[in-house]
């Protein structure tokens, strides 16, 4: 094909390779908010999105139904098992919640890490790129929500959010590859151990906890929570557990291999989280240095 | 109304992935592979074998900036991708004889080509750590597979409508 690289085409195409990296450029900056045609595109196809996929949650509903009464029986079974011991963990629930809010009390301090309050969302659409893990949900600065909130499911974290528009949102999820997603996390043991998720090992399905110093002992099974201290996740929000402990590259370090909790897959309703204790900002934490230095 | 057909089969493919992507189950024959739809863009390759290249680019450049907006949030990938090998494969078909399973096997080679595009581009800006190989292994060729699969159910249908708004272009 010699006319493919005729002058005007050659031209062409290198003009749009020159404005290529430009747009990537730009769109991979820090950027706090969408520019206001990006929102408002998404915004739109948002509403046309939750039209579509309301029929789709009720088809999709009708086959998960067809499929639970499959094995209804052997639920059943396993349910009223655990029930025996859920009334007993209830009552020690009660009784620690009580002990708790007293010495609470003692101490004066009234707001914790853990202090949250939910927001019911549904998932109205999936990345189908499949390399950038996310979804999009029905709810956004309207109602309420803001970059960087926590995005749970029953059963464990799944994300935060990335960008916020109107009235949706974007939640990027744990399994994508970001290098600014850090979540500062603890190791559940007779001995918290601190550490960071970065990463998501799609060949194993686990996520990495890296920089846990080689010192110490972590074993499989053990409970994965958030710590509370990247401040924005609230503290004792549900990872995962561990099912691989293994020396990083150079033997200074371990890395841990955590099952997420939560399925990345087949999302309906998720709960964004806001914390209820604000972030210091820096003026405050200037003052209470000099307070420790009085003492 | 016939004039807004095109747009809306577009656009209902364009949501036809992300409802696939989100119900499908993340096993597949108790494998881990990672299923790609490009619904979207084997219609768009039909179009452009069908009805002509001028129509092909222009819905190529529009959709793929929508899905670079809408859900990657990098623009720039598809809004690239989709219209130059859009325009590779009208280049392609110049040689070739345009029947239903030579523009199902030329679909099929677009849409490898823009599968392996995107990872080249997302392996450089650091979006993916993934090797070469494994990709292969667990993304490419399942993806590959599923796309062959949808374009044997669509293809004809996809022929159909296509050709007929070929003919009504024509009679303009």
């Amino acid at each position: 094909m010699p006319q493919f690289f005729l002058n005007k085409r050659l031209i062409v195409l290198l003009v749009s390779i020159i404005v290529l990296v430009a747009l990537i450029g730009f769109s991979l900056r820090e950027r706090s908010k969408l520019s206001w045609p990006e929102q408002f595109l998404k915004d739109t196809v948002g509403l046309v999105q939750s039209l579509v996929s309301k029929p789709a949650h009720l088809v999709a509903g009708f086959f998960e139904n067809l499929q639970d009464l499959q094995n209804t029986y052997e639920e059943n079974k396993e349910l009223k098992s655990r029930l025996e011991k859920l009334v007993s963990l209830e009552a020690q629930v009660h009784e620690l919640e009580k002990d708790n809010n007293e010495l609470r009390d003692i101490l004066g301090e009234e707001e914790t890490l853990s202090d949250f309050e939910p927001l019911q969302a549904t998932v109205i659409g999936r990345n189908p790129d499949r390399w950038h893990e996310m979804i999009i949900i029905n709810k956004g600065k309207t109602n309420g929500i803001k970059k960087n909130m926590a995005v749970v499911t029953a059963h464990g974290l799944i994300g935060k959010v990335k960008t916020v528009n109107q009235f949706s949102s974007t939640v990027q999820l744990l399994s994508a590859m970001d290098p600014k997603n850090r979540i500062s996390a603890i190791v559940q043991g007779e001995t918290d151990v601190f550490g960071l998720v970065e990463g998501y090992d799609k060949e194993k399905k686990a996520l990495l906890i890296k920089a846990i110093p080689s010192g110490v002992e972590i074993k499989k099974g053990q409970n994965v929570i958030t710590s509370g201290l990247g401040g924005v996740f609230p503290k004792g929000l549900q990872i995962g557990k561990v099912i691989e402990v293994k020396p990083d590259q150079y033997g200074l370090n371990q890395t841990a291999l955590v099952e997420p909790g939560a399925d990345f897959y087949d999302l309906e309703n998720i709960i964004v989280i806001t914390r209820s204790m604000a972030q210091p900002n820096q003026s405050d934490m200037g003052e209470s240095e000099g307070k420790e230095e009085d003492l | 109304m016939k004039k807004f057909l095109l747009p809306l089969l577009f656009l209902f493919l364009f949501l036809l992935e992300s409802i696939f992507v989100q119900y499908m189950p993340p096993e597949v024959f108790g494998r881990n592979f990672i299923l790609a739809p490009h619904f979207l863009f084997a219609g768009i390759l039909f179009l452009t074998i069908y009805t002509g290249r001028k129509y092909g680019i222009i819905y190529a450049a529009i959709f793929g900036l929508l899905f670079d907006i809408v859900w990657i949030e990098i623009i720039g990938i598809y809004f690239f991708l989709f219209p130059l090998v859009t325009y590779l494969i009208s280049k392609i078909m110049h040689v070739l004889q345009t029947n239903i399973i030579v523009a199902w096997l030329i679909s099929l080679v677009g849409i490898s080509l823009l599968e392996l595009g995107v990872y080249e581009m997302d392996f450089l800006i650091h979006i993916t750590t993934l090797d070469f190989i494994s990709y292969i292994k667990m993304r490419f060729y399942p993806s590959l597979i599923l796309n062959a699969v949808f374009l044997l159910v669509a293809a004809y249908p996809l022929k159909r409508h296509f050709e007929s708004f070929a003919q009504s272009l024509r009679d303009e």
